[in-house]
Order: C-alpha cells, then structure tokens, then sequence
C-alpha cells in the first residue's frame, strides 16, 4: 500500500541513489483539508477536528521513487483569503503545488480555478500543479462533478486526483504522482545541511513583496 | 471547643449534595453529519444544555453542580440534595392542610422560575421534593428534560408515569411535548397524592378520588385546597392554569408576604454550596468512586460486551443489552466527612477575612496567612485549603467590584482561583456594569458574508472541550463572533479570532454577555489593529519588534536565526495573532493570561520570547527545516516555566524597547520623549531596538548601575557635553572588520563585564547608528539598544543629566 512511506524514509542507508529536494505548496479555500491531506500524507494519522491553519505549517517527507529519494518540503498555508498576502512568500520558489478544493462545495472549487490562475501568472513557469479534489469519502453529498474537475485539469495541464485524507484514498498517489512529473536533474539534488534553508526562502524577494500583492 | 465553630459553618444541613446517573443514548456505529464531521456525542451536548442549570438560584430549587461524563456515554448529575423526600414523609405523618398550601405554594414558586427560563420539570413526584427541616421545600431533578433534549438524548422516557398529564400520553413520549402546563397537573396529581384521596362525578379530581375509595376524605377537603386541585387536573392544557395564575390565588397570601418583601440587596453569601463542592473535590471527593461504591456503577468485563457480528459497515449484531442503559432513579449522597476534618482547624474568622484598614492590633491577632508561597501553581490550585482562603477572599472583593479592582488587581499578582477566573478576568478587563444591554443589542443572526468561514472554524475550535464541542457552545460561539463582527465594522473576522475568543467563552458558558464584553475590551489593549482587513503593517512591525526583542536579550540565538534565514514571520503569525490561544490548550491558555492581563501589550513578545528560550537549545543546534518543523509540530511548553520568564524578561526591559507605532496609545501614553514617527522600512532594517529619552533620563536617575552609556559622537563633542556617566568610544575609531570586540580598545572591557545592564548607544546625526550596535550584536552583546532621535533630546530636560566630559 502506497501509505507505508515509513519505508521509504530510511531507505536502509543505501545512499547510491539521488536525492531531491523540492518545495511543495499546499492552497485552497478553508476546511478543504490542505492540513488533512499532509498530516495524512506524512504521519498517516487524520484528526476528525483538525485545527484551522493560522499563517502556515512546514512539514516534510520523503518518498523513494525507483532510485530517487524525493523529499518534499511542504508548506500548508492558510485557507482564509485574509491570508491571501502572505501566500506568495509561499508559493514563490516552489516546484509543486497542490491546489486543493471540497467536491461537496462548489465555491471551493471556484476558488481552486482562482488559485490554478494565480500560479500560472505568479509561480515559477514549471511549477508542477496538482488538483485534489479532497472528501471523497462524502461522495454521496458531491457537488463537484468529477468529469467537470478531470476537464478542467486536462485544460490546463494540472494532475488531477479526487483524495480522502480521512479514508487515505489517493492521498499518497498524488504526492507520488507530482514526484514522477518533477524534474530529477542536478539542480535538485544534493542541496543537504545548512544550504537547504538559505535556499528554501532565496525564492522569498521579502516581506515587502508579500505585502504588496495584497494590495 | 472553638473549633467547633467554623466547622459548623460548613455544616449546614442545606450544604449536602448528591448524584444521579445515566447512559446518553449512543450514536449507532461510525455516524457523520452532513458536514462530513462525526456526530457530536450526545452525553457531550447534555453537558452543553445542563451548563444553563448552573445559573438557576431558588430556595426552593435545589441548586445544580456539575455534570460529569464517563466512558460509554455515561452521565453523571451532581445536584444540591438535603432534606427529605414528601414520599418518605407522607408514608409516616399526615401533613396539615396548611402544610400541603404551602407545599404547593412552593412548589409552584420553584416551577415558576423554572417555566421562565422554558425548562419543564417533568419528573415532578414525591420523591423528587425535599422537606428541608424547616418545613419548606425544595424541587429536585428538575433538569433531566432539559438536558437530554426534552428527552430525545436518552433512551428512556423523562417521566413519572402516575403523574403524568393526559396530552403526554396522548402525543406519545418521543414527540417533545413543550408545554410547562405538564408540571401543573403533576403537581396537582401530587398534592392529591399527599392527602391520599380520591373520586366524583364532573372534575377528574372527584373521579379519581371515587376510584380510590376516597370521596369522603374529598368531600371534608377545604373549597381552597379543591379548587387548587381541579385546577391543576385540568386535562385541556389550554384551560389548566399556569404557574403564574395559581400563584395570584388568594389563599396563598398568607405565605406571599413574608417572603417577598422586595431585598434592597441581595444577602452577602460567606460561600456557596458550589465552592463547597468545589473544596469537596479538592479535598480528594470523587463522585464517581462514590457512585461506584454504592453500586450504580458496576463495570463488567469489556469482553461481554462484544457482538456477536460486525457487518463490514459496521453494524452491530447480538449485542444485549445492558440494563443500566435504564434510567436508576437512585440517588447517591456524597459524604462530607473528609472534608469537615480536612477544614476541621480553620478559625471562623477565615471566613471573614478583613480587606480594608487593618490595624495592627486586630492582624496580630490573625492567625498568620496560610501559605502556599514557592509552590509550584498547579499544586496551589490542587491545594483545598489554600483554594479555600483564595476563593473567600476574592468572593468579597468580587462582590465589591468595581471599587475594589485596584485590591482585585494586586491578589491576582499572587495567583486566581480557578474557580473564580471567569469574573477575576472580567474585573481586570474593566467589564463594566450594563454589559448585558450591549450585548442585547447587537445583531448576532443577520446572514453575511463571514458567516461561511465562521461556520467552517467553529467545528475545529478547542473541539477537545466538552463545553466548546457541545452544540449549546458552538450556538454561542457563533453569536459572539458575529456580535463582535458587527460591533467592529473597522475590523473583520480573521481566523483565529475563534480561538481568542475560546477561553472567554470556556469561562463565561453561562453568560454569553460577559464573555463578548471581555472579548470586547481584551482586543483594543492587546491586539489594536490585529483585525483590520489589511493588518500587514502592524503585523509586521510587531514582528520586526519579536526580532529586536530577541537580539535584545539572546544575542546568540539572534544571530543563529538571522544566519539560518529562520524568520519570526514563519512561525509566531498564530502566535501572536491569537495570544497564543491557538497555539496551547486551554489549561495553558488561562495560566498565560492570568499574567498577561496584568501586563501591557508588549507581554505577549516576551512570552514569544520565552517559548524561544525554552527551546533554545534545539534550535541553536539546528537547521533552517529542524527549526520550522520544531515550531510546526511544537513540543511540550511548560508554561509555569514560560510565565516565570516572560515575568522576568518583561519587567527587566524598559518599555521603549518594545514600543510600537500601532500600540493603542489609549493604553501606553507617549510623550515627546518617547519613541514616534520610525516607519516600518527603518525598524526593519535595525537589529537592535531603540530605547527612548524618557526610559534613559529615568534609568540615569534611578538605577544609573543598570545602564551602560556608549556615546559615539566625537571626542569633541563628548567633551564639550555629555550624559553623566557615559563613555565615548567615537564611532570612526572603532574598525568593524572583525567582530572582535577588543576592537572598541581600552573600553571592550567595561562591555564584557557589563553583566546585565543595558547598553544603550547614543550618537547624532553624524554617527552610523546602525553598524555599530550590530557589531555589539555580532559579539554577542546583550541588551543593546539605540537612543531614539540623537544625543540634543537631552539637552532641555531638567534636571539636567549631562556634565562636561572631561572626567571621562
């Protein structure tokens, strides 16, 4: 089963193989499951009550991939557009993205397009954007259709995965999913120690930036 | 025997209590409303419903405690219980006619104040009221309907099947039939059963007291007492009076009067059966070992109660049924015993403690205070007899609020009384009279456009509280966000404005009012402008100011973070945003604002800072990702630690150094020589805080041994004026090459052996006032800071602290 990632995070000290890095973000409207889907993704536990995100949450995991060991930074941002300002510090210098939204509402999926829109035009040119269509263990209260999601993904070149971080359905499979379709050159790998935070933030142009795209 | 004395205070045979228990009923197998969530259990929104018991006062009602849940959706009920039952009274005496008016007269009353809060008793019987030794009565169970829903919470009917009205029987159980009238026919059913009579021929009341032989007794009956009946057995609830209108019957007027004359105040009450209770629990009571020894408890083995069946979706099959999911109607006394002999040595005047103008002959003759100083808080707070002192104590100057705030004030210095917290918090937050007409006020059900998000945060608020996950705490939530939604058309409903208003909610279930008041006057003294739509700039600057703070007092760690790139803007955004209350739990929360409601608005940026502490170690030695995941997934914080030094670190630093542009001046008055007018692209760029004129002319003068001056202006200009006791290391002597501080020559001595003393560095504007303190800041210098404006703010302020240099 694709959730026993415990494995792959020792991989038994055989280090012939590459390592790499790469920022992932997480976005959505609120009580989505952005902080549902990587709790589940990197400590397989799902909390009925899961706490509302205030500013971000930085996690990480690792998953083997044939030789390559990915390891994904994640940031889990926000959900309330209030937070808005403070995304781009975020998602600036990131290869990944998960934009997530609620197939048992419609204006969260609205809100996904919005995000989807706002990477394109914002994020680095070949960022990797995943779409999640999470609950789907609440099938039966759908409101989002899944051909209209897979369409509007095929659009727009996204990955596209309907999840359950309560179930763990797919949860698994789309990070794995985002790690085949990330570039594994030289540029990724080998950045371990000290050198992994001054890069992570380089991406980051400072609060200034971030300020002012809330404007 | 003087020790007799103050026992006999606790002693008073009204000051008992009991418990009764029951299961909730429970949700079938893994059930999810439609929001996806699991159903709220249903002993937790009983928990929720009985809060409002809690505020129910009558001496003719017996006063409601607690309610406390076990496993298996066990309930446990713990009420006022003293005297005894009419059941077991009438079986032995005959009560008087005047005695049973005044029973119903009392009974009436209790019901009364129950209808106006829309709470039917249902379960009026014999057994259910109390003759205290004085003759009066007092109802008891009078909240099990309420609780349970109107009993659709428990799987056993609300009801006392001989004194049931008709229309119950007639609506069926489950169909939660409202009407208070119910009460009246059980009552009258009731007094019939009193006078153990029954028959006739046009009312119920003659039919029934034929059926039971008993027409003779009827016919003897007074008219009064008759009519009292047939009133009550009226089967059309429309025609059956209310409580109201059988309480303007003339003949009860004979009791009317000596019990209404209108109070001009309410009677101080020494203590309350729910501090009691209270101490009783502190004092080692445990109701639930007691239910347990008296039998209504019994567990079996866990083994037995497996199915026989599981079906893949859950379904259970072939499981008995346990018979205690009936309802036991057995109620269980709580022994007093340890407590009279745990509090056996207390003199009376400890109940009486003086507050005001204490001579010295009467406090020589106290007894010394109990005490509990250097305990651990949490052993104070677990401490019976020391929660008894504080809690008589605050009691009286509660009672004397709002003239006694400034006393109020200096004992929660010392600690709260949990018991207590709710109204000590208010008191300190100024919650002024009337609050309840403000609240009244508001429109707290209008739809808008937050109500999405505030719908969405509320199921994950604090959700491990029973009181917080109960459908009655989620109703109330909701209101008093939307109140203060309102009310603040300047602000908006950030998330995290939930989890602020969490612990005010927690300590004020019962009074929505006052926990919206708290929120109300909590927010503009320590999170002015936190809630504007676009708050970047405020955020920010407290941020820039959390960074100067750490570089004032851990230079070292400032510069680990600093060179690991580790910004405050990463990971103290919930922090300070919600003081913290989205961060800890609730236990945590109240022990960090006991302290912060005695501070300003700088507090919360030392206790950021001590959190830092506490984890310093760890993050010294790591990485920009060990770091962040440290504060994503943040460890244990002994709090009692964090308060110690956030204590120590707020008062050891002046003011100024964390004086903000967006701080409520409401609150921190400036003056000219405080600090003003830094935008926020010159605070960011410095490393060290500024400190103003006013906290250096004042250290000077009080505690000159606290502070080191370093005026970096010329020799020059040193010579021709400077601040007492100053030193002059001109800013173009020093090279900055090397972080060395040898490099400062004959004076790097008198840095490294500072100690704790602030360095405050003054210069013009001639002088680079950025690069030399951040030398001192890359030397590990502590408390370094920088004059506000330059060294010509000293020069009009008298008495003057300057002298000509020339003795340096």
């Amino acid at each position: 089963m694709a959730n026993r990632t415990g494995t792959a995070q020792r991989p038994n000290g055989q280090t012939q193989g590459k390592i790499c890095q790469f920022k992932l973000v997480l976005l959505g409207e609120s009580a989505v499951g952005k902080s549902s889907l990587v709790l589940r993704f990197v400590k397989g536990q799902f909390h009925e009550y899961q706490e509302s995100t205030i500013g971000a949450a930085f996690l990480t995991q690792t998953i083997c991939l044939d030789d390559t060991t990915v390891k994904f930074e994640i940031w889990d941002t926000a959900g309330q557009e209030r937070y808005h300002s403070l995304a781009p510090m975020y998602y600036r210098g990131a290869q990944a993205a998960i934009v997530v939204y609620d197939i048992t509402n419609q204006d969260t999926f609205g809100r996904a397009k919005t995000w989807v829109k706002e990477l394109q035009r914002q994020a680095s040119p070949t960022i990797v954007i995943a779409l999640a269509g999470n609950k789907q263990d609440l099938a039966n209260k759908r409101m989002v259709e899944y051909e209209e999601a897979q369409t509007y993904a095929d659009e727009n070149g996204l990955l596209f995965m309907e999840t359950s971080a309560k179930t763990a359905m797919n949860v698994n499979d789309i990070f794995l999913a985002i790690a085949k379709k990330l570039p594994k050159n030289e540029q990724n790998t080998g950045q371990a120690g000290n050198a992994q935070g001054r890069r992570l933030t380089e991406g980051d142009t400072g609060p200034r930036a971030a300020g002012n795209c809330c404007k | 025997m003087t020790v007799d004395m103050p026992v006999s205070l606790l002693k008073n045979p009204e000051l008992k209590f009991g418990a009764i228990t029951f299961f909730a009923k429970q949700h079938k197998g893994d059930t999810c409303g439609s929001n996806g969530l699991p159903l709220t259990p249903n002993s937790i929104i009983i928990v929720g419903n009985a809060q409002l018991l809690k505020t129910i006062k009558s001496p003719f009602l017996c006063d409601f405690l607690d309610i406390i849940r076990g496993k298996h959706e066990r309930t446990i009920v713990v009420s006022q219980y003293c005297g005894t039952p009419l059941a077991k009274i009438i079986d032995k005496h005959v009560l008087t006619h005047l005695q049973i008016k005044k029973i119903a007269y009392q009974a009436l009353k209790g019901l009364s104040v129950l209808h106006k809060l829309d709470i039917v008793h249902r379960n009026l019987s014999n057994e259910n009221i109390l003759r205290q030794e004085n003759g009066d009565i007092k109802l008891f169970n009078y909240g099990l309907y309420h609780m349970t829903n109107r009993g659709a919470l428990v799987s056993f009917p609300v009801l006392e099947v001989l004194y049931t009205a008709p229309e119950v029987y007639l609506s069926g159980f489950d169909s939660g039939h409202v009407d208070k009238k119910v009460d009246i026919w059980s009552l009258g059913q009731r007094i019939r059963k009193i006078l153990s009579l029954l028959q006739v021929n046009t009312s119920i009341f003659e039919k029934i007291a034929r059926e039971h032989n008993c027409y003779e007794v009827y016919l003897n009956l007074p008219a009064d007492l008759k009519e009292l009946i047939e009133l009550c057995l009226n089967i059309y609830p429309s025609k059956r009076l209310s409580c109201e209108e059988l309480l303007d019957k003339l003949y009860f007027n004979e009791f009317r009067d000596i019990q209404e004359q209108k109070k001009m105040w309410e009677p101080f009450e020494v203590f309350s059966i729910q501090e009691l209770y209270y101490w009783w629990q502190l004092a080692g009571g445990d109701v639930f070992q007691e239910l347990k020894k008296q039998g209504l408890i019994r567990s079996s083995p866990p083994i037995l109660s497996l199915p026989s069946l599981v079906l893949i979706e859950g379904t259970l099959l072939g499981q008995d049924r346990n018979p205690a999911t009936l309802y036991d109607p057995r109620i269980v006394e709580m022994p007093l015993e340890t407590l009279y002999q745990r509090f056996i040595h207390i003199p009376i005047t400890a109940f009486y403690p003086l507050i005001h103008s204490k001579s010295d002959i009467i406090s020589s003759s106290d007894p010394p205070p109990y005490d509990a100083t250097g305990l651990p808080l949490v052993i104070k707070e677990k401490d019976p007899e020391y929660q008894f002192h504080r809690v008589i104590l605050f009691r009286r100057l509660l009672h004397g609020y709002p003239f006694t705030k400034d006393l109020i004030r200096q004992e929660a210095e010392k600690d709260i009384p949990p018991l207590l917290r709710g109204d000590v918090w208010s008191a300190l937050l100024n919650v002024p009279q009337g609050y309840e007409r403000d609240y009244m006020r508001l429109d707290k059900y209008s739809h808008t456009t937050t109500d999405r998000q505030i719908e969405v945060d509320i199921p994950r608020c604090h959700q491990y509280n029973e009181l917080l996950s109960s459908t009655q705490g989620h109703k109330k939530l909701k209101r008093i966000l939307k109140a203060w939604v309102y009310k603040n058309s300047q602000y908006v409903y950030w998330q995290g404005l939930d989890s602020l208003t969490a612990p005010f909610l927690y300590l004020n279930f019962n009074d929505e009012a006052k926990a919206f008041a708290c929120l109300s006057n909590f927010i503009p003294r320590y999170l002015h402008k936190f809630f504007l739509k676009d708050n970047t700039v405020v955020i920010e600057e407290y941020l820039a100011k959390f960074s100067q703070l750490i570089s004032f007092h851990d230079p070292q760690l400032a510069n680990h973070l600093h060179d690991i790139n580790f910004d405050p803007k990463l990971f103290a955004i919930p922090w300070i945003l919600t003081l913290f209350s989205h961060v800890f739990p609730l236990y945590k929360i109240l022990h960090l604002w006991d302290k912060l409601l005695l501070c300003d608005a700088s507090f919360p940026l030392h206790i950021g800072l001590s959190i830092l502490t506490q984890l310093r170690d760890r993050l010294l030695t790591s990485g920009f990702n060990e770091c962040i995941l440290l504060f994503s997934d943040l460890p244990e914080v002994d709090i009692e630690k964090c308060v110690i030094a956030s204590m120590q670190t707020y008062q050891s630093t002046p003011r100024s150094i964390t004086s903000r542009e967006h701080e409520n001046e409401q609150f921190y008055k400036k003056n000219d020589l405080d600090i003003r007018g830094v935008t926020l692209e010159e605070l960011k760029k410095e490393s060290c805080p500024r400190i103003s004129a006013a906290d250096i002319i004042n250290t000077v003068r009080k505690n000159p041994d606290k502070i080191l001056l370093i005026d970096i202006r010329n020799t020059t200009l040193f010579h021709r004026s400077c601040v007492k006791g100053s030193v002059n290391i001109p800013f173009s002597s020093v090279s900055f090459n090397e972080t060395v501080l040898d490099n400062l020559g004959t004076h790097s001595s008198l840095i490294k052996s500072k100690g704790d003393k602030v360095v405050a560095i003054i210069g013009d504007c001639e002088t680079d006032l950025e690069r030399f303190p951040n030398f001192l800041l890359q030397c590990n210098v502590s408390r370094v800071c920088v004059l506000h404006g330059d060294f010509n703010r000293f020069t009009s302020v008298i008495p003057t602290i300057l002298t000509s240099g020339t003795t340096n």
